[in-house]
């Protein structure tokens, strides 16, 4: 009886599901899995826009390691991802721990907080722009400790760091959220049996908050990462990869030899390398911090 | 113990100072007179009305601005309504090919932009989609992150509640409708506004996509303000903050539903 029943049931369900999601799978098709295939495709030809593509098998690949745009262009995107993730994270957290106390002077920072983090990046790109300008904010603070102004965007030296400060600003607003919401998730109980064992607050933040905190840290770890690696906008719009490729971090590179150069074949190649990496570095980071578990 | 809450207290006002600096910096030059106090320190007057008003007056400002309520709106409400039917199904009911649809969903969350843009550019240009509004739109319509945030919202929907709307004699369109999607709101909302955000700040693609001046987003508009007003730093500080206007206020309203966007995937799972 109850079996007729669920088959009775069982059709409409399956009709309905395949009509709500249908939409969507046709979408992920379409925009996601054909240009993911097509892209490891275009990756092993010559195509160049215009023309079609010609299977070339690894030149693509070959070509990347001797090419010194490419190389640059991976060296800068790990340095450019590690000093903007650690920086950040540290100084989200340093931020997060005494934020997340309850009070009311807290609860106000809190909301000020949100302020740079709802900035879009392409708003806050322009205004760090005139921040770095020879007459701006930047030269003006160095001034008050006695340093002469520098050329922020136009030194083959300094620009990176002046992206680096930029994004660490930006990303910090996002990371302090996102920690001090997962920090005032903690059990309070723990907090208060480590208080009567008169835990110090160096020990309580090493020994219970950082393990009880390790899911977000890991969150915000990731996005991080991937964010950095792929980052595109704020050497786009900071200082269109110079001065002599001293920013061209690989998205850019990848970007520039794609449309401006149409070297799209090379270009999918390149960017399969980096999905490959970004996967490599994501699971090395599950890995870590999923060892720790134990 | 006194000592430590003092000394906390002062790092927390010096750092969320110094984090707010730089909008205060974008606040100052954009409400400057001209360009010749760039500092961002002092205001030298405040001039932010007749500087918007300029912007509003001529230029194309107010384009730039129209074309990204029409995309940031447009797809939100679509990748609202599109992420909620999936997102539902995939939790609550029992279809053929569910699985595999779960794993093309999660499996997208992985890839980058960097590898999609070409041949997506390729798909739109082979549909005569380039320079157009559904080119700039349709691409980035659905999020993955939307279905998964559904989904995993709508596992939370009791089964009984849906049994007993089934034997009452419901069809299943009219559960989604009726009893799903007021369930789903607060997810829902969430995504409309995560969607809107990473929307509003998207330059990559419509860089990619349109060409004609006529249909650039704000940051695509933005990114060429320094030449279409003379490379005046205080009126492009200007384009900036009103840029930064619109997510700021989503934000003031929807502010519990904007934390819940952000740490979801932080907290859940």
């Amino acid at each position: 009886m109850s079996v007729v029943l669920d088959r009775g049931r069982a059709r409409p369900q399956a009709t309905a599901g395949v009509a709500l999601t249908l939409p969507v799978a046709v979408f992920f098709v379409v925009f996601w899995l054909v240009p993911f295939l097509a892209a490891i495709y275009l990756s092993f030809t010559d195509y160049e826009m215009a023309g079609t593509p010609n299977w070339i098998g690894l030149a693509n690949y070959e070509r990347m390691f001797a090419d010194p745009g490419f190389l640059n262009s991976a060296w800068i995107t790990v340095v450019y991802t590690v000093c903007t993730v650690v920086p950040t994270i540290v100084l989200a957290l340093l931020v997060a721990v005494p934020l997340s106390k309850p009070g009311r002077l807290n609860r106000r920072l809190r909301a000020l907080v949100m302020i740079p983090a709802v900035m879009p990046l392409a708003a806050t790109s322009m205004v760090w722009v005139i921040i770095y300008s020879d007459r701006g904010m930047a030269n003006t603070l160095l001034g008050l400790v006695g340093i002469d102004p520098q050329s922020w965007l136009t030194s083959s030296d300094l620009a990176i760091w002046a992206l680096v400060v930029m994004v660490v600003w930006k990303s910090m607003g996002l990371f302090v959220i996102i920690l001090t919401a997962g920090l005032q998730a903690l059990p309070g109980e723990v907090y208060e049996a480590a208080a009567i064992d008169g835990s110090g607050a160096v020990t309580t933040f090493t020994r219970i908050t950082l393990p009880l905190l390790r899911r977000t840290l890991l969150f915000v770890l990731v996005i991080s990462v991937a964010g950095s690696m792929q980052a595109f906008v704020p050497a786009f719009l900071l200082t269109g990869g110079g001065p002599a490729d001293a920013t061209q971090v690989l998205p850019y590179y990848i970007w520039a030899n794609a449309f401006p150069y149409e070297h799209m074949g090379y270009a999918a190649a390149m960017g399969m390398v980096l999905l490959v990496a970004m996967v490599i570095v994501s699971a090395l980071q599950f890995g870590f911090l999923k060892g720790g578990d134990e | 113990m006194r000592a430590g809450t003092i000394l906390r207290t002062v790092w927390l006002i010096v750092a969320v100072g110094f984090m707010l600096l730089p909008v205060y910096a974008m606040l100052v030059v954009a409400s400057a007179p001209d360009d010749t106090d760039l500092r961002g320190l002092v205001f030298n007057g405040f001039h932010l009305p007749e500087n918007i008003g300029l912007l509003f007056g001529e230029g194309n400002l107010p384009t730039y601005l129209r074309n990204s309520l029409i995309l940031c709106v447009g797809t939100g409400i679509l990748d609202v309504i599109f992420s909620a039917a999936a997102g539902y199904a995939m939790a609550q009911l029992s279809f053929p090919g569910r699985r595999v649809l779960f794993a093309l969903v999660i499996g997208t969350l992985a890839l980058t932009p960097m590898v999609l843009v070409i041949p997506v550019f390729l798909i739109v240009k082979e549909l005569g989609w380039v320079n157009t509004f559904q080119g700039m739109m349709v691409p980035g319509m659905i999020s993955a992150f939307g279905v998964f945030l559904v989904r995993q919202f709508a596992l939370g929907i009791p089964k009984e509640l849906l049994l007993a709307a089934r034997v009452d004699g419901a069809g299943e369109f009219r559960i989604f409708a009726r009893i799903a999607v007021p369930l789903l709101k607060p997810a829902l909302i969430t995504l409309f506004l995560v969607h809107f955000l990473a929307q509003w700040d998207n330059l990559l693609w419509p860089l990619i996509v349109a060409n004609e001046q006529e249909l650039w987003p704000l940051p695509v508009g933005l990114a060429n303000f320094q030449s279409e007003v003379g490379f005046n730093y205080h009126l492009t500080t200007t384009a900036a903050l009103v840029t930064a206007v619109p997510p700021f206020i989503l934000m003031v309203a929807l502010q519990r539903y904007y934390v819940a966007g952000l740490t979801f995937g932080g907290l859940k799972r």
